[in-house]
């Protein structure tokens, strides 16, 4: 690791000039048919707890779903459904499909390890790995994968950097720990770690809650840029959040056994001004929750 | 603490704080004082032997002979600590390099991958090895845990590699009734559980979402302990085997039955030695005379003096963490 | 493997080498910690084991009735020696300990604690052997070989035990408990008794369980200072003394199979009351701590 970032800095004046090229080259971009995600009768258990129930859901491909809702509707551990994080919680399970392009995330021949790596994930606070330098950050996912030359391996720490619009933030300190940064810094490195590896869908945890407001715009409008290439779903609590950079919205609540449900999903602009369901219109004008 | 009434209140009764915090310094300073008298003493007492030989000499001379009387007439006097420093450190070693591996991997367990039933059980089965006197330890190891080791691991390595290595060898026809090896491999047994459990406390405070993250980005649960948890836990794992080989080097009674005892420094680990500690142990009984007895606290004040800088070395790489209990 | 711009399909279902090598490195690992948490408990049941097998034909009346020179002998005058040596070492530890504890951490000013919690780490660290050669220096020429000179030899040790797990137990209890109480108006010295200690209570008192517990099972610094003896010894501080470890140390490697057989009767003794004495007070604090 040490002898990477030696030579990384040797490498750096030559390798920014060659990064410009992979803006928008197949090192960032992601293929195929851009990431239907479809769930399907999903229900998610702690033990023998029902914490989501039934859940059914097409999420546009190349497009931000925001899903809303009160606090314990269910809505995070459905998110950590779609990447199979949901199951690394001891005696957590998982019922219905959730299939990506067509691909069923749940069969037997399918390793969750590989869906994590086409589905990134971005959390609540932001989690940089605090013996990691910058550099390593977001190198690390690749890194996983096998061997990346080191020219290559410059180009893509850069280019996803870039794309987290954080590069010229941090490009003078890429040896410095990603615990220096500030917090709005920290996700957004977070979230460049994530589309190192190409993921064709970004799952975002709540990713503000923990952040100041400017840093919050700053992620929101880097959200909006990132929904051109990636299908992204965030959780968040934060209705005006939603209303400003989802497409769609699904709204949840949680049944008298305090399972989470959906309610209603939709383009954004109709669940956040007509919505169906009366119970969506009381929430979005924000009676409870 | 505002308030005529409070303050009225607080004059009558609160005579007494001004005392109260001074009996309470008095029980502080009890333990300086006492640290400040046993340092005293293992210096004043260890005296005479410096004046025939130097504390350079003490450390480095192998040869250890209390009062010969020679054909001239004079006494030979040597007093060597190097044999049984060598004792110690071997011993010490072999306790950490079997420890070590096990206890930290045994600790990544509990806390990564044992079922939640699972893990608070084996962790307080492995706390209460911590609970077993020393001396039981050591029967057993007298009884039957020395020649189970004698019969398996031991010879294992010396048909392996006792011929490669000399001071791995043993005579297979006639293995000697005690080990080097034996008493480090019995004091691995009796080091574990703390290893086990301060590795544990700070693998478990690695936060989840340090996981998650790795996890979350396509990583097998191995490479996040390898890449994420046992690299921000790092500090705290060594720290863990330090203040288990501090525990090691001064450990007593149970390195004196097994170890066998015997002067100088062994050509092979599994042949018969001895330690600092387990030397006075056998020898404080028989001493008599000023320069004998100064030899013994000698040794002492050495082993005294070695704990002292682990435990310093153990403070300085654990100060981030002052929470961390290490009563074991 | 899956190198930048392969296709979803490719990515999901069909791992490459590296891949399955990965994962197959994973269930590998995964065993091996396995593997070394079962090592790490297993002494713990060979020891058991063994030493109750060998213990057990020699388990009778006589043993816990009888000194080692009656008709059937036995090791009374040991556990005796045991309980009085360790009751008297807590005695006098116990408190300067708990004042000390409570001391550093809710009066003493930083730098103090600081030294103070070093000198604990220090004296923590002090080999079992050099505390009996301190006793040995400096009561054994005063008070021959005693069981005064034992108890002190034990409280060297059990001092900084109880001192530090006083003060780590202080330390967790809520600062808005003794605001209250001062706030109210109560005393310093009221509210830290009253208040502060009584809600560390139970951390304190595993401090003590703790420090007899090592205090019973401690043999080389009893060799040099009480020494043992085969008389009854109830009460009787001023000349030699016995101790359970001394009887298994001295009788571990007897010519007699008889004193052998003591020698297992009394580790079981020991250990069954150095098992009881950890399991009342480990079960409850092995999984709150805090780190």
């Amino acid at each position: 690791m040490m002898l990477d970032m030696v030579s990384e800095k040797s490498k750096r004046a030559k390798a920014a000039v060659p990064a410009e090229q992979h803006q928008g080259s197949p090192a960032t971009t992601p293929a195929d048919q851009g990431g239907v995600l479809a769930l399907g009768g999903v229900e998610a258990f702690y033990g023998s707890f029902r914490a989501v129930n039934n859940v059914s859901l097409e999420v546009q491909p190349r497009a931000v779903t925001a899903l809303i809702g009160p606090s314990g509707c269910g809505k995070s551990t459905l998110l950590r459904t779609i990447n199979r994080m949901h199951e690394t919680i001891p005696g957590a399970t998982v019922k219905g499909s959730i299939t990506l392009d067509g691909i069923d995330l749940y069969d037997a021949d399918v390793d969750a390890v590989r869906v994590r790596r086409v589905i990134g994930m971005v959390f609540q606070k932001p989690n940089p790995f605090p013996t990691m330098s910058i550099y390593e950050n977001v190198a690390a996912g690749l890194r996983l994968l096998g061997r990346t030359p080191k020219s290559e391996m410059d180009g893509v720490v850069e280019s996803s950097l870039r794309r987290a619009a954080l590069w010229d933030e941090v490009k003078e300190k890429l040896k410095q720990p990603g615990t220096s940064l500030s917090g709005g810094q920290q996700q957004r490195l977070c979230i460049a770690r994530a589309i190192a590896v190409q993921p064709r869908v970004l799952l975002m945890d709540e990713p503000c809650s923990a952040l100041d407001p400017v840093a919050t715009l700053k992620i929101e409008e880097l959200i909006r840029e990132l929904a051109a290439d990636y299908t992204i779903v965030i959780v968040t609590h934060n209705m005006q959040q939603a209303s400003r950079v989802s497409d769609s919205t699904a709204f949840f609540s949680m049944d008298e056994n305090r399972a989470g449900y959906l309610v209603e999903a939709g383009p954004t602009p109709m669940i956040f001004t007509s919505p169906k369901e009366s119970l969506t219109e009381s929430y979005v004008a924000g009676r409870f929750g | 603490m505002s308030g005529a009434a409070l303050d009225f209140s607080r004059q009558r009764s609160a005579s007494a704080d001004p005392l109260f915090r001074r009996i309470l310094a008095a029980g502080a300073a009890a333990g300086g004082i006492l640290l400040l008298v046993i340092t005293g003493y293992l210096i004043a007492y260890s005296s005479p032997l410096w004046a025939i030989q130097s504390p350079i000499s003490f450390l480095t001379t192998p040869a250890w002979i209390t009062g010969i009387e020679q054909a001239d007439g004079s006494v030979l006097e040597v007093y060597g600590a190097a044999s049984v420093i060598f004792g110690t450190a071997a011993t010490s070693l072999i306790a950490v390099i079997f420890a070590a591996p096990i206890g930290i991997l045994g600790a990544v367990y509990l806390v990564e991958f044992a079922p939640r039933r699972l893990a608070a059980p084996l962790a307080f089965l492995v706390e209460l090895i911590a609970a077993i006197p020393s001396v039981v330890f050591g029967l057993w190891a007298v009884g039957d845990l020395s020649n189970r080791l004698r019969d398996s691991i031991e010879w294992w390595i010396a048909s392996s590699f006792g011929q490669i290595f000399p001071w791995l060898s043993e005579d297979p026809t006639a293995p000697a009734s005690d080990s080097v090896f034996r008493a480090g491999f019995l004091l691995a047994i009796m080091i574990l559980p703390m290893i086990v459990a301060v590795s544990r406390e700070f693998l478990r405070s690695v936060p989840i979402s340090l996981r998650e993250g790795y996890i979350g980005m396509g990583a097998t649960r191995w490479e996040a302990i390898r890449d994420v948890v046992i690299p921000t836990a790092r500090v705290g794992l060594i720290g863990a085997v330090l203040l288990a080989l501090g525990r090691a080097l001064g450990e007593t009674i149970a390195v004196t039955m097994v170890i066998g005892n015997a002067e100088g420094i062994p050509s092979s680990l599994f042949l018969p030695g001895q330690t600092i500690a387990s030397k006075i142990a056998n020898n404080i009984g028989e001493t008599s005379g000023a320069i004998p007895l100064a030899s013994m606290v000698a040794l002492a004040l050495s082993l005294f003096l070695l704990s002292f800088f682990i435990s310093l070395a153990v403070r300085l790489t654990l100060r981030r963490f002052s929470q961390v209990r290490i009563v074991s | 493997m899956s190198a930048p711009g392969v296709s979803l399909h490719e990515a999901l279902l069909q791992p490459g080498a590296h891949d399955l090598r990965r994962a197959r490195t994973d269930w590998i690992m995964q065993r091996i910690f396995q593997v070394a948490a079962f090592l790490a408990v297993l002494p713990l049941f060979a020891l058991v084991f063994y030493v109750t097998l060998r213990a057990l034909p020699w388990l009778s009346p006589a043993l816990l009735t009888n000194n080692p020179l009656d008709q059937q002998p036995g090791i009374l005058n040991a556990v005796v020696g045991s309980l009085q040596m360790t009751a008297l070492a807590i005695l006098v530890t116990g408190p300067i300990g708990i004042a000390g504890g409570v001391y550093l951490s809710e009066f003493a000013p930083r730098r103090v604690a600081a030294i103070g919690e070093l000198v604990i780490d220090i004296m923590l660290g002090i080999p079992s052997i050099v505390a009996g050669i301190f006793a040995f220096l400096v009561l054994v020429p005063i008070l021959g070989f005693s069981g005064w000179a034992g108890s002190a030899a034990l409280g060297v040790l059990t001092l900084p035990i109880v001192m530090r797990t006083t003060q780590e137990v202080m330390r967790l209890v809520p600062p808005s408990i003794r605001e209250a109480s001062l706030a109210l108006g109560v005393p310093v010295w009221r509210t830290t008794l009253l208040v502060t200690v009584r809600t560390a209570l139970p951390g304190v008192l595993t401090g003590l369980v703790l420090a007899t517990s090592r205090s019973l099972g401690e043999t080389a610094p009893l060799l040099m200072t009480a020494r043992g003896t085969n008389a009854e010894n109830f009460l009787d501080f001023g000349t030699t003394m016995n101790a359970m470890p001394i009887v298994i140390y001295q009788y571990a490697n007897a010519a007699d199979e008889r004193s052998i057989g003591q020698a297992w009767a009394t580790a079981l003794v020991l250990m069954v009351i150095a098992l009881l004495l950890n399991v009342l007070v480990r079960w409850r604090t092995v999984n709150s701590r805090v780190a």
